[in-house]
């Protein structure tokens, strides 16, 4: 625990961040951006499960465990992401949203 | 002394976080993720979770960042800037993201969270690891094999899609 | 623990070994295309223990839980995948895909192994990483052809709003976590959720969720995913994958939810009637056969809610009843779509004009599945309908089932556009004699017996019903 901050104060810097990538998500064009926005969000989440495990549930380690598996999830899903803009890239020069989207609605 | 510690850490990931996704230049997005992923580490290391931050340290600010890095070296010029964003786009975005921020801040914000004990679990690396590779209750040695089969298919996949014909 | 307890995660076992056999033996066969044997032949196998040698329990602390009910729903996505593996055999057999043939299978397995652990999930954890497991290997599939820019662009708006929706999931979990102090589902059984903090909660989680069943509002990623994937993917995606995300959504809402069934039968409302409008307008407009199929699908989802409003026990059965059917029917018509795209690259509605004289028997399959998917009696797909209807008519809903009767007969008229086209519309150049091969002839086969046989069958959905008794 961290003296004199209380949970709420935690949660409230955590929430800001993970809408701070919300914006980022929705705004930016370009595909690594979009994904580091993703990174945002998800380091985020992990604040939350730390925070609550430590000022909360401190008898077992279930939230540090689960943030321990998003960070490994995380690293995953940016590998395949980014193995697929490189193709993308391969085919096509530009990695930018509207270049990329050409199928009809 | 422990609670400005904390807010300088705060603003560190806020203002950080914020130039992450406003700044027109790439890679400078890419380190300003950086900042804020070490700063979040700095966050389990005051919660005494060190274990935790090391993997924060290694695995995401050392491997997905130059992962990202990387990535940018191979698909941009470095002093490449990003398009402009129309404005109409950012402010309805921004109005979204800050209602969603205003309705969940309030929520928490007026919520009594309610502890449901104060027996402090250990958290040594020793402990982590023997919880790690449990069966019993409590254990996590199913999730650990599970992941295990997930970066197997995830390495196949982005091998076959990222390697050259 | 002893060794007989791992009978119980039999499934996932075998297919794990399944996977690493494959994987290995790639390394001793010279000539990958003989793998499309091995594997389906290995598949089959697997497919036939789904029903043998069943145990029943949780283990791994109640991390993992094995019932009747989940064993069913396993076999049913068995049933499901066994049926694209058929199919998928002409579009391995391409020049482009001789270097890819076992990594095919590989993903396909991998991302199974997800679903079943998702379905089997005793906690938060089990459920998460199933659902990424059965994602980011999805995403590689749906990227497959790499040389083609389309399917690079649905394999990253896959990704990224998969990415998206589990992070604001995790949120809903992280706030759940944060109230009780636990992720186990048996230690959230009991647990008071009526606090504003935890129906956020539950919001937040149900729209993640909602983006793999791809509800409306959360369908966006869809056409474009169901279009850019090759076929075979798509159909996977479509049948498999969404069951998959529907018989867990099934389980959570009994289970963890079953505390706020007035809130989440609100929302649930909501999102049906939105899911089958919507879907059903943009399906009238398409003129490409995979976007078509991609809305249509949509609006079947819409239609699946409609059994979650039955809220209880035979809710829980029509959906799974509806998902058999609906693996059938939607996969005779992939199945028709994959084969005539692999053989001309036709993928226009316009194309099929004049189909039936050409190619009578896919002509009439596609007809029975389209009718299947439609509702018309007395094919499988009818039955499944009406029992859906049943189930939220016990709860009172005759508005939405009003709504649902006037979609259903939109839907009819979108799908007899395409019945009409190969058999009456006129073709100066059609799509030529088809040869199939016996993989997918077999897949036919298996398609056309499960439209017609699982309508007339009770036995089936009066089993389902009596195991989904005291989930």
């Amino acid at each position: 625990m961290i003296e004199g901050i209380e949970i709420q104060h935690i949660i409230l810097v955590s929430s800001l961040m993970f809408f701070i990538g919300v914006y980022g998500f929705m705004t930016r064009k370009n595909l690594i951006t979009m994904l580091m926005a993703i990174e945002l969000m998800l380091n985020a989440v992990n604040i939350n499960f730390v925070a609550f495990n430590k000022y909360l549930h401190p008898e077992n380690m279930q939230g540090h465990f689960y943030s321990l598996f998003i960070i490994a999830i995380a690293a995953a899903e940016a590998a395949v992401a980014i193995a697929i803009i490189i193709n993308l890239y391969r085919n096509l020069h530009s990695i930018d949203v509207e270049d990329v989207n050409n199928m009809k609605h | 002394m422990e609670t400005t510690i904390f807010y300088i850490i705060s603003a560190i990931i806020l203002v950080f976080s914020v130039l992450t996704v406003t700044t027109t230049k790439i890679l400078r997005a890419a380190v300003y993720l950086l900042f804020t992923l070490v700063a979040t580490a700095a966050f389990y290391f005051m919660m005494e979770y060190n274990f935790l931050a090391a993997v924060q340290l290694t695995v995401y600010a050392g491997g997905i960042v130059v992962l990202i890095i990387f990535s940018i070296l191979l698909t941009h010029q470095i002093n490449l800037d990003l398009k402009k964003i129309n404005s109409i786009k950012k402010i309805t975005s921004g109005l979204v993201s800050l209602f969603g921020f205003i309705l969940i801040g309030n929520i928490i914000y007026t919520h009594t969270f309610k502890a449901t004990s104060s027996v402090i679990a250990d958290t040594s690396v020793n402990e982590i690891g023997r919880t790690l590779l449990n069966y019993g209750d409590g254990g996590y040695i199913l999730p650990f094999e599970v992941i295990s089969v997930l970066l197997l298919a995830a390495m196949i996949g982005a091998i076959i899609i990222a390697k050259k014909k | 623990m002893d060794i007989t307890n791992f009978l119980i995660m039999k499934q996932e076992l075998l297919l794990t070994l399944i996977t690493l056999f494959i994987l290995v033996s790639e390394i001793f066969v010279s000539d990958k295309r003989r793998i499309i044997p091995i594997a389906i032949v290995l598949f089959g196998i697997h497919t036939l223990f789904g029903f043998l040698y069943n145990s029943y329990g949780s283990i791994f602390g109640g991390m993992y839980q094995n019932s009747e009910l989940v064993n069913l729903m396993k076999n049913i996505l068995n049933l499901g995948v066994f049926i694209v593996l058929l199919q998928s055999s002409t579009w391995l057999l391409k020049e482009e895909n001789e270097n890819k043939i076992s990594e095919f299978f590989i993903l396909t397995f991998s991302t199974l192994i997800g679903m079943n652990f998702m379905i089997s999930s005793g906690d938060f954890l089990m459920f998460y990483l199933g659902l990424e497991l059965a994602t980011i290997p999805m995403a590689a599939l749906v990227a497959y052809n790499t040389y083609d820019k389309k399917s690079s662009e649905s394999g990253l708006k896959l990704i990224m709003s998969a990415a998206f929706s589990s992070a604001v999931m995790l949120f809903g979990i992280s706030l759940i976590y944060g109230q009780f102090g636990t992720l186990y589902f048996s230690e959230l059984l009991s647990a008071d959720m009526t606090s504003p903090l935890l129906i956020l909660a539950f919001l937040m989680f149900i729209s993640g969720l909602s983006f793999k069943i791809s509800l409306v509002p959360f369908h966006f990623w869809t056409a474009d995913v169901y279009e850019g994937a090759p076929t075979n993917v798509t159909s996977y995606l479509s049948v498999i994958s969404k069951g998959a995300a529907v018989f867990i959504f099934n389980i959570l809402l009994f289970t963890v939810f079953r505390n706020i069934v007035d809130v989440w039968s609100d929302v649930l409302y909501v999102l049906a009637i939105l899911t089958m409008t919507i879907g059903n307008l943009f399906a009238i407009r398409q003129t490409n056969i995979k976007r078509f199929l991609a809305f249509s699908s949509v609006a079947q989802a819409g239609f699946i809610l409609l059994g979650l409003l039955g809220t209880n026990e035979l809710g829980m059965a029509t959906v799974i009843y509806f998902i058999l059917i609906y693996i059938f029917s939607n996969l005779a018509a992939f199945g028709v779509v994959s084969s005539i795209e692999n053989n001309s690259g036709k993928l226009n509605i316009e194309d099929y004009n004049g189909l039936y004289h050409t190619n009578p028997n896919m002509s009439l399959l596609m007809m029975l599945s389209l009718f299947s998917l439609a509702g018309i009696p007395p094919l499988a797909g009818f039955f499944g309908k009406f029992f859906l209807f049943t189930a939220a008519a016990q709860n009172g809903y005759y508005w939405l089932i009003f709504i649902a009767v006037i979609n259903a007969t939109i839907s009819l008229y979108y799908y007899l556009i395409v019945v009409k086209a190969m058999f009456i519309n006129k073709n100066d150049s059609p799509i030529e004699k088809i040869s199939n091969n016996w993989y997918m002839k077999t897949s036919y086969i298996i398609c056309l017996i499960g439209l017609i046989v699982i309508g007339f069958y009770s036995d089936i959905f009066e089993y389902i019903n009596q195991i989904s008794i005291g989930i």
